[in-house]
């Protein structure tokens, strides 16, 4: 019989299905034989209009475990992403995906994908995940902004692209680190 | 009600499986043929082995590498040679471990050590509708509950706590205990120094980091001057640029950290006599590498493992563990060491000594290098009379449960205590410290969680060939003809093997069609066979139910008695209304009182549903909640779902 993950992880693809925020995609992976990879989402975040971030649409990938939902899933763009929130590795470090802060079993798919569109117009310094975007954004407003339209042209693609598998940037690639 | 049995004759009249022989194992065996019981099978997929010895005492010197169970079994004989013993030296995970064989039993006892084996065989109880006693010890800790359908929570109704896995912020930042120390040490400072994956890509390569290439050894740099340059980097460096950051320790609660002094301040006579300590210098380092064969304690003369070193003799430790761990790998040809391992003595030091310099660091209670070991490998200490305890108390919840069962009759169904009665099942914590003077603490059992998806949903078992069934038969035939389900969706264990159309991609829709035409056998993820639970699903009619797939081989079927090829039974309480498929529809009594306990509010619900799609079978339906009533209310039958 299926694990209390999986069987919680085709619920919330269920719930993805019926309703989902304009613009973001979120799926589990299709291995080779067929069957799907419940434990592993590819996932596609829109920046938000009006930010910076704007017009990029960013690949997150979702990694849960067998203790899920009980421990949050590992939650990483591409490795290298510029963020102050954002480690090395590509991990968000983001609360609500804290254990020991606010991740509660009840938090769906959904509010972790817009939690983390959230965060990316609102970096916080005071748990910086990495050296270089800590000390832009610190340092001035200006070069900072200059930097994400940077990362934000990484991801930019035609609204045509992303709705199949096809329409991947090359970035997407790089989401396999740890 | 017949007069009531002693404990002894209830003991000798049942029969009971045993899933685990080891620490608790030995203890349930021992006290159940004390108590009565003569007719015990026990199932145990391990060997023994020397560390067992000191508390598995049915076990010998002699004993080791035989099978556990095997052992138990000619152990116990020996005291009480009229038991009746099967010992299947073997893993509860295999199919031949079967609802159909659990059904046999009258209660099932579990000593077992790992979460996954007990909750396949919670599930295995829950099918076959035998009572589960579990149980489980850690330590001087230890719990004995009781799992009955219907009356208690199962298993798995409540989320188990998990360990506590640390955030990567507090770890590489702003550690504040003991462990995420250790864990800093362990699971990232340790693999990013000794791992030799080239494209390792980890959270401590900071902008910085990457600049000063302050993990990766420059060529030629001997290993105790790498060493004492990460030193300087984790311990000093580090430190300075996170006390620059201000926004981080605006909140007053986060204690700041200090930095530690240079390493040739700390440790006078420098890093290469450190790092050899007794084990001699010839020249330089790299030629003395093959000299340094000793832990690094050893050469230090740190003999004692309970002892708290002071920061300059942790310094010692963190370079001499560290150089021999990377002359180590050098001459196994640099494979690297990838991962911490607690049996690794020179792992060990190293993860103590950069724990303790952390714990300087952040002004952390200092851990001893036993404590370290322990708390990076998550080592418990068993305790023998815990297991003893623990095993008393399974036995006195067994008689309960058959005590329970039989007054409820020999339909073989669940016992129904007399409604209202109360519930005579408890959990039983045995505790480290006492409170309220007990050491053990006896607690109402938890009721069941109706949106438990393991044991709240309804089962319907659908007995057919699945080297012919296709998926698409299944879901034209079955469920959209035979259940009238309107929208289904198919999920296996492991993966989804049918969605409906509608906003999905065109590789889905593909993957799906292609699923239809395969037989159940040939599906994605290992396919469905004997024993799969599919799970059921109509968004539309707000419909889910749990299929249970029984295999029977196409030359078994009787075209004429059954010319679908397939039968639909309901997961029915009793093994003998199996019998009969030709379903008229009327309940028998006493099912209709195993039901009547039976949580109603999910199980009944969804059952109605079921029977109110069977009633028009073969046309699609609009469910309103209004019909849940179209069977006269009553409950009995809920547990007889019979399909034609
Ligand atoms: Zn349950």
């Amino acid at each position: 019989m299926s694990s209390l993950a999986k069987t919680r992880l085709q619920t919330e693809r269920k719930g993805w299905r019926k309703d989902h925020p304009h613009g973001f995609v979120a799926k589990p992976r299709t291995a080779r034989d067929g069957s799907v990879d419940l434990l592993n989402w590819d996932c596609k975040i829109p920046g938000k209009a009006g930010t910076l971030w704007e017009k990029g649409l960013y690949p997150i990938r979702l990694e849960f475990t067998e203790d899920y939902p009980s421990k949050p899933p590992k939650v990483s763009f591409p490795a290298g992403f510029f963020h102050p929130n954002v480690y090395p590795s590509g991990k968000v470090c983001l609360s609500i995906l804290n254990e020991d802060k606010g991740w509660k079993p009840s938090i769906t798919v959904k509010q972790i994908l817009v939690g983390v569109q959230e965060l990316l117009d609102n970096p916080n310094n005071a748990d910086a995940a990495q050296e270089a975007a800590y000390k832009l954004f610190k340092k001035s407003g200006a070069e900072y902004a200059k930097r994400v339209r940077i990362e934000a042209a990484k991801y930019t693609e035609a609204p045509a692209g992303f709705v199949a598998g096809g329409g991947a940037t090359g970035a997407e690639d790089d989401v396999i680190v740890l | 009600m017949a007069p009531e049995m002693s404990d002894v004759e209830l003991a000798k009249s049942s029969k009971v499986l045993m899933v685990g022989a080891g620490g608790i194992g030995c203890e349930l065996l021992k006290t159940l043929v004390l108590s009565g019981f003569e007719d015990i099978e026990m199932i145990d997929l391990d060997t023994i082995d020397v560390s067992n010895l000191n508390r598995q005492f049915l076990f010998r010197k002699r004993h080791v590498g035989m099978s556990k169970a095997k052992v138990a079994r000619e152990t116990v004989l020996k005291f009480r040679p009229d038991a009746r013993i099967v010992a299947h030296h073997g893993n509860v995970k295999d199919s031949s471990f079967d609802v159909d064989f659990v059904r046999t039993f009258d209660v099932v006892l579990n000593g077992l050590d790992n979460l996954e084996a007990r909750k396949h065989v919670n599930r295995l109880c829950l099918a076959a509708e035998v009572p589960l006693i579990e149980s489980g010890t850690t330590g001087y800790l230890g719990q004995v509950t009781a799992h009955v359908r219907g009356r208690t929570a199962c298993f798995e109704c409540n989320p188990k706590p998990v360990p506590k896995s640390h955030p990567i912020c507090t770890l590489r930042d702003t550690p504040d205990k003991p462990i995420h120390c250790v864990v800093y040490a362990a699971d990232l400072l340790f693999p990013r120094l000794f791992s030799a994956d080239p494209n390792a890509k980890s959270d401590l390569d900071e902008e910085d980091a990457v600049e000063l290439s302050a993990f990766t050894r420059s060529p030629g740099e001997s290993p105790e001057s790498f060493a004492v340059r990460v030193y300087d980097y984790v311990f000093r460096t580090k430190i300075e640029r996170l006390l620059a950051k201000e926004e981080m320790w605006a909140d007053e609660k986060r204690k700041k950290p200090t930095p530690l002094p240079a390493f040739t301040e700390l440790v006078p006579e420098g890093p290469t006599a450190a790092a050899h300590g007794t084990d001699g210098l010839n020249g330089d380092g790299n030629n003395s590498n093959n000299t340094m064969t000793s832990t690094a304690c050893k050469a230090l003369g740190l003999r004692d493992a309970h002892a708290a070193w002071t920061d300059a003799d942790a310094a010692r430790v963190f370079v001499s563990s560290f150089a021999r761990i990377v002359a180590r790998d050098e001459s196994d040809g640099n494979h690297g060491t990838d991962k911490f391992d607690k049996d690794d003595a020179l792992a060990v030091e190293f993860v103590a000594a950069t724990a303790a310099l952390r714990s300087a660091n952040y002004g952390i209670e200092r851990k001893s290098l036993f404590d370290a070991k322990g708390m990076a490998g998550n080592i418990v200490h068993a305790v023998a009379t815990t297991n003893a305890i623990v095993g008393g108390l399974i036995v006195i919840e067994a008689l309960k449960v058959l005590r329970q069962r039989k007054a409820g009759g020999d339909a073989g169904g669940v016992a129904t205590p007399v409604p209202c009665a109360p519930c005579p099942y408890r959990y039983t914590f045995v505790k480290q410290h006492k409170s309220n003077s007990r050491l053990l603490e006896p607690m109402e059992p938890d009721p069941p969680n109706k949106s438990c998806v393991v044991c709240g949903a309804a089962r319907v078992e659908l007995v057919c060939d699945v080297e012919s069934m296709t998926l698409g038969r299944l879901i034209d035939e079955v469920l959209k003809k035979k259940l009238g389900m309107n929208a289904p969706e198919v999920n296996a264990p492991e993966t989804i093997l049918y969605e409906q159309d509608d906003g999905l991609d065109d590789d889905e829709i593909e993957q799906y069609a292609k699923n239809c035409k395969s037989t159940l056998a040939n599906l994605p993820a290992g396919g469905v066979r004997h024993n799969t639970a599919l799970r059921v699903s109509d968004f539309t009619q707000k419909f889910e139910f749990d299929l249970i797939v029984t295999h029977r081989p196409g030359d078994e079927w009787d075209d004429e008695e059954d010319p679908d090829g397939y039968v639909l039974r309901g997961d029915s309480v009793s093994a003998e209304s199996n019998e009969n498929n030709a379903a008229n529809g009327e309940n028998n009594e006493e099912n209709g009182a195993v039901a009547e306990d039976v949580d109603d509010c999910l199980i009944v619900d969804d059952e109605d549903e079921i029977k109110a799609a069977t009633a028009t079978a073969g046309t699609k339906r609009k469910r309103d909640d209004d019909d849940d009533d179209n069977d006269g209310g009553g409950r009995g039958d809920a547990k007889e779902i019979r399909i034609e």
